[in-house]
């Protein structure tokens, strides 16, 4: 009982959450504004993750530094799968009534292709570096400087997109496009502008969080779908498109995960976090958080 | 444009031919993408690494008889019904002479009834449970002497050898650290070693905290962690940030891969893990050797486990092809007969099983891994973990 209260758990779980929240917001934008299922969302990850692990490797060059390099990647693949695949798609017609469906197949391709190029190019033997890894006490807490790293830029990251959506012009056009797609276009938002940013900002996000993943575990081209996975549980969760909603859903899942696992034990994990998941989907399927068109 | 295309597949194909009538075909499926895709290089690069010593010198000795080697490879995608499809096309449709094994335990035990359909003798090598003794001997073999049952006899009297008392189990749910578990916790209670806690954990763990903060406040002597490469990886960070004091810390499978000294560091520095291999084995003429000619390769050590057992598997081929040729029924009474000398030390196989090597355990000291028991193939001694 002594574990559930300490500092520790607290600490794990904050960090956990942070993660997941910053994982998740990049699908979440995604999807909110396109209705495009990224189930290759994680693959993003991953790609985030190899892009610090060469520059730290081969440059000698601080995560913390290359996650630049990480999310300049990633926007750039967004903006190359918007002009050669997603732009028809979002130009209406017949296909845009099924964009659900044929995004997440699409994207399941570019799931496999990206993992493969990836294991071709890099080899799927994992990978892994060192950075940040002396520990630091608070009290009785102890945290490793990656994972206080981690947890800080994840969240200054989110409040950074939280505040842009809400104060910068462009943010309000995302925000108006996530409520009122049709609306937006009539007062004079330009559609396709909003839409290349929020891919581009969407995958670099992503991809941000690969590079604070690859400070504390493995990396291999197929780490990605546990990402894609607990980024879906995320925004069920915080309901599809509310960006406010995923972010207190992240931090909600992380802690939900730490304390669930403490009270029962590590193998009801996935049990814990799916059963959740179902259950809102029967219960609340516009999601914990859901419920108002309002974007916050 | 297409005739120029097909003229030069048609010139393609007759220089492959070419090459086949003076080669010799070794065919095996390997898992590049999927599930297994993350431990398939330390095998595929045992075997290039082999093909390319072996045609060095001037190729295969067949009975007396040099001949090249050539590769056929396909990727099973990981999924054992496939590598099933392949070995059956290795050997009816591809007309391979000899075959190597594909990665990983279950693949092993799928191709192990083609091999017996089609008469055809196959070394395997990255396989380990204590199920493959159910396999009817005959067509396939297995150097490994991981098996969970005699690790865990092994480890109890490594674990007495040093004193300790009490321990802590944790262990992933899948197939081997389930084998294992079932085989320790036995073995423990026999010995009265006292099992503080015990906890299992998916596959797809993110965060140990939890289980780990248990762990500390039962304080054992021992930690025992059933994992997998990933989680090992998990498990030292996340140890050394809870501060896990135990002096014996054995870690399962991760700690004999190159990367993981990288992801790790001096973190891992005295974590036990399994294993029957060093290069600074001064007996085994052949372990340094090959040591050298791979970091020379590939710039990276190979995996003490897998890229190991991979390589040995070729050259008992290699040692029972000299011997046999390439007939079928030759080989396999070769390979049955036969002692052979590998970078592991000599290697005889009684039934299935290889009834020389030892159950061993490795273990990190410095840069480097040691055999630390059993005694009679030690390297060194263990030494007790200290710290972070």
């Amino acid at each position: 009982m002594d574990a559930i209260l300490s500092g520790q758990l607290l600490a794990a779980a904050l960090v956990t959450g942070a993660l997941y929240a910053l994982t998740a917001l990049g699908l979440n934008l995604v999807y909110g504004t396109m209705r495009l299922l990224n189930v290759a969302h994680g693959d993003l990850v991953m790609i985030g993750a190899y892009v610090a692990f060469w520059a730290f490797t081969l440059l000698a060059l601080s995560p913390l530094l290359s996650l630049l390099g990480s999310a300049a990647l990633a926007a750039l693949l967004g903006l190359a799968l918007y002009y050669g695949l997603f732009r028809r798609l979002l130009d209406g017609g017949k296909a845009a009534q099924r964009l659900e469906a044929n995004s997440l197949l699409l994207f399941f391709g570019v799931s496999v292709i990206v993992q493969n190029l990836a294991a071709l190019q890099f080899t799927s033997t994992p990978r892994g570096f060192q950075y940040l890894d002396e520990v630091y006490h608070f009290g009785n807490i102890a945290v490793t400087g990656n994972r206080i790293a981690a947890f800080l830029v994840a969240i200054a990251i989110c409040l950074g997109v939280m505040a842009f959506l809400r104060f910068h012009v462009t943010g309000l056009a995302i925000k108006a496009l996530i409520q009122r797609r049709d609306a937006a276009a009539i007062v004079g938002v330009n559609i396709e502008r909003v839409q290349i940013l929020t891919l581009c900002l969407g995958f670099a996000t992503a991809s941000v969080a690969g590079a604070l993943v690859s400070m504390t575990e493995q990396i291999s081209p197929f780490m990605g779908f546990p990402f894609t996975i607990a980024a879906f549980v995320v925004i069920i969760l915080g309901g599809l498109g509310n960006i406010t909603g995923g972010i207190a859903a992240g931090f909600l899942l992380g802690l939900l995960e730490t304390y669930g696992v403490a009270l029962t034990s590590s193998a009801y994990r996935s049990i814990l976090v799916y059963g959740v998941f179902v259950l809102i989907l029967l219960v609340r399927p516009q999601g914990l958080l859901g419920g108002r068109r309002t974007v916050r | 444009m297409i005739r120029n295309l097909s003229l030069a597949i048609a010139a393609t194909a007759a220089l492959a031919t070419a090459a086949s009538a003076e080669s010799v075909k070794i065919g095996f499926s390997i898992a590049k993408t999927g599930l297994f895709a993350a431990g398939a290089p330390s095998q595929l690069n045992a075997y290039e690494l082999w093909r390319e010593q072996v045609n060095a010198k001037g190729g295969l000795n067949v009975a007396g008889k040099k001949m090249m080697v050539e590769f056929v490879q396909y990727d099973d995608q990981s999924n054992p019904g496939n590598a099933v499809k392949i070995y059956e096309k290795l050997i009816t449709d591809d007309k391979v002479n000899l075959l190597l094994a594909p990665w990983g335990t279950p693949h092993h035990f799928a191709v192990a009834a083609v091999l017996e359909k089609y008469k055809f003798p196959m070394v395997g090598n990255t396989a380990a449970s204590v199920q493959l003794r159910e396999i009817k001997a005959g067509y396939i073999w297995f150097p490994t002497s991981t098996i969970p049952d005699k690790m865990a006899v092994e480890m109890v009297k490594l674990l007495k050898a040093n004193g300790y008392k009490t321990a802590a189990l944790i262990n992933n749910v899948l197939p081997f650290a389930k084998e294992f578990k079932a085989a320790i916790v036995p073995e423990l209670k026999k010995s009265g070693i006292e099992l503080k806690v015990s906890e299992e954990y998916p596959p797809d763990i993110k965060d140990m905290t939890a289980m780990l903060s248990k762990v500390k406040a039962a304080s054992p002597q021992a930690v025992i962690v059933l994992s997998y490469p990933s989680d090992s990886v998990l498990y030292a960070k996340q140890a050394k940030e809870i501060g896990i004091s135990a002096p014996f810390q054995f870690v399962a499978i991760g700690p004999t891969i190159d990367f993981y000294s990288k992801a790790v560091g001096p973190a891992a520095n005295g974590f036990v893990t399994m294993g029957h291999w060093s290069p600074h084995k001064a007996e085994w003429k052949r372990a340094k050797p090959f040591y050298d000619a791979y970091v020379k390769k590939f710039n990276e050590k190979p995996d003490y486990l897998d890229t190991v057992l991979s390589y040995m598997s070729c050259e008992i081929l290699e040692q029972a092809v000299a011997k046999a040729g390439l007939d079928k029924e030759k080989i396999r009474q070769a390979i049955s007969t036969m002692t052979f000398d590998t970078i592991n030390g000599p290697v005889k196989f009684q039934g299935v099983q290889n009834a020389i090597t030892p159950t061993a355990f490795l273990q990190i000291q410095g840069d480097e891994l040691q055999i630390i028991w059993p005694k009679s193939i030690a390297t060194s001694s263990f030494k007790a973990k200290t710290g972070w």
